[in-house]
C-alpha cells in the first residue's frame, strides 16, 4: 500500500512538473480551417517545451538539408525573435484588405499570426523563445560561406 | 506512513517551487523590460489607409532598435551589414552626397521652389529638418505630399563610404529625435503617414 502510494505521488508530482514546465514553455499552436467546399481543417498544438529536444532526434541528413535551404536567414530569424522578445505585447503588422485581414502581434512573449480571407482561416502562435531556439539548432547547420 | 514517506509531499513541493523560482523572476523581470520598452523605446509608425471601395488599410509599428539590430542581420542584393549600396548616387550627373553636403552647411532657407500649374515644389531647411513639400494639382490626382528629415539622419545615412547610405547608423540618429511625422501623404484615394513616437500602437 506504502510503495502504492509513493509510486502515485511520484507519478503526479511527475506530471504537475511536467504541466507546469510545459505551461511555462507554452504551446505552439497551428490552427487552419478552410470553410469553403471540401475544406481541410488542421489544428495542431504542440508543447513549445519539446520541439528543441525533439530536433535531437531528427535525423542529421535531414538537418543538413534543412540547414541548406534555410540556414542562411537563420541569422536574420534569430535576430528578430531575441529582439522582439524584449517586446513581449506589441501589434507589429495589420493590413484590412476588403475582407482579408492579416494581423502580426506579440502577447505574452509569443508570436501570433493572424491571418483570414472568405472561406479560409489560419491562426499560428509560437513562443518566440522556440523561434529563437529552432533558428540557432538550423544554423548550425547551415553550410559555411 | 513511513519517515521517508513523510518526506515526499516535502520534497515535490520543494521541486515545484525550485521549478517556480525562475518563473517569478522572469515575469518580474519582462513586467520591469515592459514598462521600459514603454518608456524609453522609439516606434515607427506606417500607416496607409485607402479611401476606396475596399477600404484598404496597413498599419505597422516596428521599434527602432529592433530595426537597428536586426538590419545588419540582412545580407542580401545591395543590402549588406545595415549599409545599402547606391550605385547611382551620382544621378544623371547630380552628385547627391555633395549636394547634402552644401545643404547641411548652409543657413535655413528655401533652397528649390518651383510653382507651375501642374505642382508647387519646395525644398526647405529650418531648425535643424530638411522639408520637402509637394503639391500636385493635376485633377483628379490632386496630392499633398510632405516630407521631414532631420539633418542629423540625413548625415548619419551619408556618414558611410561614397557610394552606400548607412541605414542603420541614420535609424539609429532617428531614434535620437523626438516625436516627429516623417512623411504624409495625401490624394484623392489614400493617406499615407509615417511618424516617430514612444507609443507601441498607432492611434
Amino acid at each position: 500500500m506504502v510503495l502504492l502510494a509513493k509510486i502515485a505521488l511520484g507519478f503526479g508530482a511527475t506530471v504537475a512538473l511536467a504541466g507546469a514546465y510545459t505551461f511555462r514553455e507554452g504551446i505552439l499552436r497551428v490552427d487552419v480551417d478552410e470553410t469553403r467546399g471540401n475544406g481541410s481543417h488542421v489544428h495542431v498544438w504542440v508543447p513549445a517545451a519539446i520541439v528543441p529536444m525533439a530536433m535531437h532526434f531528427v535525423p542529421r541528413l535531414k538537418m543538413a538539408e534543412a540547414g541548406e535551404c534555410a540556414g542562411k536567414f537563420m541569422p536574420l530569424v534569430h535576430a528578430v525573435a531575441k529582439e522582439l522578445q524584449r517586446y513581449p505585447e506589441a501589434d507589429l503588422v495589420e493590413v484590412h484588405d476588403g475582407q482579408q485581414n492579416i494581423r502580426i502581434r506579440t502577447h505574452n512573449g509569443s508570436l501570433l499570426i493572424d491571418a483570414e480571407e472568405p472561406g479560409q482561416t489560419v491562426h499560428v502562435v509560437c513562443p518566440l523563445a522556440t523561434i529563437d531556439d529552432v533558428s540557432r539548432e538550423l544554423a548550425a547547420f547551415a553550410p559555411a560561406s | 506512513m513511513t519517515s521517508r514517506t513523510r518526506h515526499l509531499p516535502l520534497i515535490a513541493f520543494l521541486a515545484a517551487a525550485f521549478l517556480f523560482a525562475p518563473l517569478g523572476t522572469q515575469a518580474q523581470t519582462n513586467a520591469n523590460q515592459s514598462s521600459t520598452s514603454t518608456h524609453g523605446d522609439r516606434w515607427l509608425h506606417v500607416r496607409v489607409i485607402s479611401t476606396n471601395s475596399k477600404g484598404e488599410t496597413v498599419r505597422v509599428n516596428v521599434p527602432l532598435e529592433l530595426a537597428e539590430k536586426v538590419l545588419p542581420a540582412i545580407d542580401h542584393d545591395r543590402l549588406h551589414n545595415g549599409k545599402v549600396r547606391i550605385g547611382c548616387m551620382d544621378c544623371d550627373g547630380v552628385d547627391v552626397r555633395t549636394i547634402f553636403e552644401a545643404v547641411r552647411n548652409s543657413k535655413d532657407g528655401e533652397f528649390v521652389t518651383v510653382q507651375s500649374n501642374d505642382a508647387d515644389i519646395s525644398v526647405t531647411k529650418k531648425d535643424g529638418q530638411m522639408l520637402v513639400h509637394v503639391h500636385e494639382k493635376n485633377k483628379p490626382k490632386h496630392s499633398q505630399v510632405e516630407v521631414k528629415v532631420p539633418m542629423k539622419v540625413v548625415e548619419a545615412l551619408l556618414s558611410g563610404s561614397k557610394d552606400e547610405l548607412d541605414i542603420t547608423a541614420g535609424l539609429h540618429a532617428l531614434a535620437g529625435q523626438g516625436d516627429v511625422e516623417l512623411v504624409s501623404v495625401k490624394d484623392d484615394d489614400n493617406t499615407i503617414r509615417v511618424w516617430l513616437d514612444s507609443k507601441n500602437v498607432t492611434d
